[in-house]
């Protein structure tokens, strides 16, 4: 990772913004919200643009996520912290399920991990002993203190968020600069030249499918400890899918930040000013607004100001 | 270290290998010919794990192949080359054979794709990309130096050589002369140019319409009825 990236953006998550902020709980709030997306998009673009496909199923992941920790610290009095992880564990054994569907290409993935979606969410509705069925579950733990930061407090969830989605691009980062980084970027377009010298490239894909299903998992496992209640309807949410696309395609996909600009981005002016002007059908604009960055730059927001910056060194940052 | 037995490859009701049976020893050089069509792509693909046949079984040092997928062979030891080349995309050269030294010899040896640059003439454009900023004959060098960057025993070359002038094909040859004797590689070599192959194989095996029709000394084999009628379609007189 490039310092001069790293570091203002390190400076900003861990300064700036707590200190700006911290007084403001609505705007703390919709910073956590945003950044809960924004961790699903980078683990989505890390996917796409790694794996080389086009997931429409990271709301199971997600839902699954909640649903582990969720559970794991109700009902088998697991501390929250390694319900976090284990959200992730248990996403990334689900996406071990949907791994039939790596045979599949382009759309016939997407159709197939958006149907794993729902099988995933029925499975919430109808393990009711497990998970409360459609009734959800309610008073699920809060994050507690630890060496006296209250992580159950809405500046601790901030930091709590802001870490595993920087934690999130940094592994995407590495992965990208390895060799396998560079196989996985040639398979895109040449997989049979990268078979026939040795990469296992289905292998490859299933283990960015299981990286990203993880990240997903631990985001969806934070949110649920943040707001403290499930439901299938919700944890399960296509938003949890489409949110994160709109994110990572607005900021970027094929750059590590541009998923996390496009988050924040999309997210609060979604939530501060368009849904202000137009309380009903605000998210027409973001339609627009989608729609307008394609047409305008196919490659997103970071590239543009990247381009701005006159430095085509960090074109690929 | 190579054995072919019977090997039979249709495509729907096309037949383009009809019980092959070969062998190819450790450090052999065989050269492959027949006209356009005779099957000599596809019994690249059957070895390296592209098709699969319908009937017959193949083996590498005693390992069964029929059931290794594409990068196990290579793994195994199998290189090949393609006749349209295909260099890893998004890459450069040097990438290219990073990779392919990565997953194909499973190690990281700088001085080794060093060696391999240097071999093929790559050198000057190992930070180049691989896809828009290479030559004609710098593409087929590259594709020569990913199957070596694997550490293969055999290795499988198709038509690395056509489409260069007399001069580049001259050079290109030695080269590759040079990386056979350097590396110690069995190399199977596919080629139009009879004096080419006559030059760089002491054993060549002919193709036609699928079916394995000689097999022998370049001087027996050129002399051959058969194989002059598959190429001139006449009759010998």
């Amino acid at each position: 990772m490039n310092p001069r990236i790293l570091v203002p953006v390190l400076v900003a998550a861990y300064l700036v913004v707590p200190l700006a902020f911290q007084s403001n709980g609505y705007l703390l709030g919709l910073i956590v919200a945003a950044l809960t997306i924004a961790g699903i998009a980078v683990a989505w673009a890390l996917l796409g643009n790694l794996g080389g496909m086009v997931s429409f199923g990271h709301a199971a992941f997600f839902g699954v996520g909640s649903y582990v920790s969720a559970v794991l610290t109700m009902k088998a009095g697991a501390p929250v912290f390694v319900g976090l992880l284990m959200g992730g564990v248990g996403a990334a054994i689900a996406s071990v399920a949907t791994m039939p569907a790596l045979r599949l290409k382009g759309p016939y993935f997407a159709l197939a991990i958006l149907a794993y979606a729902h099988i995933f969410q029925i499975l919430a509705v109808q393990m009711e002993s497990v998970t409360g069925g459609a009734g959800g579950l309610l008073s699920i733990p809060r994050f507690p203190t630890v060496l006296g930061i209250d992580f159950g407090s809405k500046l601790g969830g901030y930091f709590l968020i802001v870490t595993i989605v920087i934690l999130a691009a940094l592994a995407y980062d590495a992965i990208r600069r390895s060799t396998w980084g560079l196989a996985l970027k040639a398979m895109h377009d040449s997989e049979l030249a990268t078979r026939v010298v040795g990469v296992p490239s289905t292998h490859l894909k299933a283990v960015m499918l299981v990286v990203s299903a993880f990240i997903t998992g631990v985001v969806g496992a934070f949110n649920a400890h943040f707001i403290n209640f499930l439901e299938p309807d919700y944890a399960f949410s296509g938003s949890w899918t489409v949110l994160p696309i709109a994110a990572a395609i607005f900021g970027g996909y094929r750059t590590v930040w541009g998923p996390v600009l496009g988050a924040l981005v999309i997210y609060l002016f979604d939530q501060l000013l368009f849904k202000e002007v137009l309380p009903h059908g605000h998210q027409l604009v973001l339609g627009a607004l989608m729609a307008g960055m394609v047409l305008w730059s196919p490659g997103g927001l970071v590239p543009v100001l990247v381009r701005r910056k006159g430095g085509r060194a960090h074109a690929h940052a | 270290m190579l054995t072919l037995d019977r090997v039979q490859v249709s495509f729907g009701g096309v037949t383009a290998l009809r019980n092959v049976t070969l062998g190819v020893a450790e450090g052999e050089t065989v050269g492959l010919v027949g006209p356009n069509g005779a099957g000599k792509t596809t019994l690249f693909n059957v070895i390296s794990g592209v098709v699969h046949p319908v009937a017959g079984s193949l083996s590498f040092r005693g390992k069964p192949l029929l059931k290794e997928p594409e990068w196990k062979r290579a793994r195994l030891g199998i290189g090949r080359s393609f006749q349209i080349p295909r260099p890893l995309h998004h890459c450069t050269v040097r990438e290219n054979l990073i990779v392919a030294q990565r997953f194909g010899a499973g190690k990281a040896d700088p001085t080794r794709i060093d060696e391999i640059l240097d071999l093929l003439k790559l050198a000057h454009k190992a930070d180049r990309d691989a896809v828009t900023e290479l030559a004609l004959t710098e593409h087929k060098a590259l594709e020569v130096g990913k199957a070596l960057a694997t550490d293969p025993a055999l290795l499988l070359l198709d038509e690395v050589l056509a489409g260069l002038e007399t001069a580049g094909k001259r050079a290109f040859m030695q080269t590759l002369g040079a990386v056979r004797d350097r590396f110690n590689l069995a190399m199977i070599v596919i080629e139009h140019d009879i004096p080419t192959i006559s030059t760089l194989c002491p054993r060549v095996a002919v193709l036609n319409f699928g079916e394995l029709i000689a097999d022998g000394t370049p001087d027996a084999v050129f002399r051959d009825a058969e194989v002059i009628r598959s190429y001139t379609g006449e009759a010998v007189a």
